[in-house]
């Protein structure tokens, strides 16, 4: 008959006042100790009446059952005995349900213990994904409480390192190769990533496992590898490891299996911190570039209106005709190179809203170099020509004619005499290359002196407002082409335009159109 | 010497060098020329001006170099820097290394030559 549903502490208290044993907490130890002292007595107390009632016989012989004293006697002891008994009986029924209330909290309070435990580790896995952003640290930290809770040796993350090869990205404890790389649908990892489903591998099907990520050289029991999926997308795998050719059981996967999403999760989240923190530099970059376009554009106005102030200024204390003149000749250049200025800013901001497409023609490309590299001398900037006769491709004149000016004036302020610019027929593809003697272009800025703003000499001894090259770029992909910078083959930088050839003529050339 | 001050200007751009030699010539000054650092060093060292009127920005040696060189001698001419640069830590790296005056370009040429005079008189040198 059992009791009211109450709570199972309850019951164990009522039982044990039932019982007689006044301690609040009874163990099942006490129980037991109380259950063999009564029936120790309940024995002793057996064989007090037997041996009783064999004395009063022996010693009376032929007994009455009618009046005889003794009779009474042993009636007495007999009805003593038995409600003795009945005594003991009702309280081995409370012991006895005593001690499986006992039992059966003892197994609660494990379990309960165990699921603590379970959800503090995972507890803490959240809370490394929350307060981490780094993600080799999260993993560590998501690894160590898995390989706690589980008791493991050790364990790994792997993640994908592009569509078929998983790499180890964090480890803990003994039996995982530190730089293991697993191609997908090869070995224990690699199947578990295939087929997407946890895989428990006893300690032999582990130990067999050749090529994989675990360590031949260390002895370890089981192991258990679940997928890392979120969102549907394989990210990885999660390994773990048992200690001294000990095994995991099935529970153990469906922990595993808990713990393998906050992995994914914090290995998804972290993905796009990446990805943001890599967009917030390329803005803070931009930015500082953009602060310092301005410095250099101010800057650059600057020199020009110092001196046509000074020319005016000037021809103000002059009454020399020559003197004057002279001066002149200062404002007409100088504000020259302003409209120079404004026009190049005009070119990169219109580039940089629309993609104009420029009014392409045939042009000789060969005719508008020596055009470009006449104007180039009277200006003060020498370049020696290698030229074939003439060679004819689809561009822009304009266009064309101010990436050769850019590049041959990059050519003197970066580099050194002699400049070059060379023009090489190949196939379908003219190549027109500007070279310097100077110092080159070191192998990471190649890219990044075709950026607007962008600056090789951040301190602005050279002048410039860092737009000529990314003017380049920007016209010349207009039209269909590609321009790099490389090494030059006796040293200096080559800077290349590849243009479509639209067809190569040999000869004098008469659809010359500059 | 001779009795009139002189003045070493060192400026990479021609055009600023011509119309200051102009503009201090026509103010009583003897001016000379230096269009790079290496230069201007080397003309302090020959014509010992009163005063130099110096740019920072300019190729191969700069005006910093010129301005810290000058500074490392027992004598010197006093410097006015004179240079596009415009930040207050120019300014003040142009003091610590011992500039007289920091103009900024562009400037009116009668705030330079007012300038000139005012470091020249504080220097004691007839104007």
């Amino acid at each position: 008959m059992d009791q009211l549903p109450v709570g199972i502490s309850q019951r164990i208290r009522h039982e044990a006042r039932v019982a007689g044993l006044h301690d609040h907490a009874p163990s099942i130890e006490m129980v037991e100790r109380r259950r063999l002292q009564l029936w120790s007595i309940m024995i002793l107390v057996m064989i007090a009446v037997g041996l009783a009632t064999l004395g009063v016989s022996g010693a009376t012989g032929n007994v009455s059952w009618v009046t005889g004293e003794p009779l009474v006697l042993a009636g007495g002891v007999g009805v003593l005995a038995i409600a003795f008994c009945i005594y003991a009986v009702e309280k081995e029924i409370h012991l006895h349900r005593l001690s499986r209330l006992l039992v059966d909290e003892r197994l609660l309070s494990n379990t309960m213990a165990l699921q603590i435990q379970m959800n503090t580790a995972l507890f803490n896995a959240g809370k490394a994904l929350n307060s981490v952003m780094d993600l080799d640290d999260v993993l560590d930290a998501i690894l160590a409480n898995a390989l706690e809770l589980l008791g493991a040796a050790g364990g790994s993350v792997m993640l994908l390192e592009d569509q078929t090869v998983l790499r180890v990205v964090a480890v803990r404890g003994e039996g995982i190769l530190r730089d293991a790389r697993i191609r997908i649908g090869s070995s224990l990892v690699g199947r578990v990533a295939q087929s997407r489903e946890p895989f428990l591998a006893s300690a032999e099907v582990a130990a067999a496992d050749v090529g994989g990520a675990l360590d031949p050289a260390v002895e370890v029991g089981g192991a258990m590898c679940v997928p890392l999926v979120n969102r549907g997308q394989l990210l990885g795998v999660l390994t773990v490891l048992a200690a001294n050719a000990a095994e995991f059981t099935d529970d153990e996967l469906a922990v595993l299996t808990l713990f393998a999403e906050p992995v994914a999760a914090a290995t998804a989240k972290a993905g796009l911190y990446e990805a943001e923190r890599a967009n917030v530099a390329k803005l803070l970059e931009s930015d500082r570039m953009k602060s310092q376009f301005v410095a250099s554009v101010s800057h650059e106005l600057r020199t020009p209106i110092t001196s046509i102030r000074g020319a005016v200024a000037a021809s103000r204390r002059t009454d020399i005709p020559a003197q004057r003149e002279e001066l002149l000749d200062v404002v007409d250049r100088q504000s020259g190179r302003l409209q120079a200025m404004v026009e190049e800013m005009l070119v990169a901001a219109r580039m940089q809203e629309t993609a104009n497409r420029p009014t392409m023609q045939q042009i000789d490309l060969c005719a508008l170099i020596r055009l470009t590299a006449l104007d180039s001398h009277v200006a003060g900037r020498p370049v020696d020509l290698e030229l074939p006769q003439s060679c004819t491709v689809r561009s822009e004149p304009e266009a064309l004619r101010r990436v050769l000016t850019n590049l041959i004036e990059n050519a003197h302020k970066y580099g050194s005499d002699p400049i070059r610019v060379a023009v090489q027929v190949a196939d379908d593809q003219v190549v027109m290359s500007v070279i310097d003697a100077g110092p080159g272009v070191a192998p990471d800025e190649r890219e990044r002196i075709f950026e607007r703003f962008y600056r090789s000499d951040p301190n602005g001894t050279k002048p410039g407002m860092g737009l000529g090259l990314s003017i380049v770029r920007g016209l010349v992909e207009s039209f269909g082409g590609t321009v790099w910078v490389e090494d030059a083959p006796g040293g200096g930088a080559a800077f290349r335009v590849a243009l479509r050839a639209s067809f190569v003529m040999e000869q004098p050339a008469e659809a010359v159109h500059v | 010497m001779s009795e009139r001050p002189k003045i070493l200007i060192v400026d990479d751009e021609p055009d600023v060098l011509l119309t200051l030699r102009m503009i201090l010539e026509s103010e009583g000054f003897d001016p000379i020329l230096a269009a790079d650092g290496e230069t201007a060093l080397r003309r302090v060292d020959d014509e010992h001006p009163d005063l130099v009127v110096l740019d920072i920005m300019m190729p191969v040696l700069d005006g910093w170099f010129v301005l810290a060189e000058l500074g490392g001698r027992p004598i010197h001419p006093s410097v006015v820097v004179c240079s596009a640069k415009s930040g207050d830590a120019d300014r003040a790296r142009a003091r610590d290394l011992g500039a007289a005056e920091y103009v900024t370009k562009p400037f009116e040429p009668d705030d330079l030559v007012d300038v000139i005079r005012a470091v020249l008189g504080r220097n004691h040198v007839a104007v």
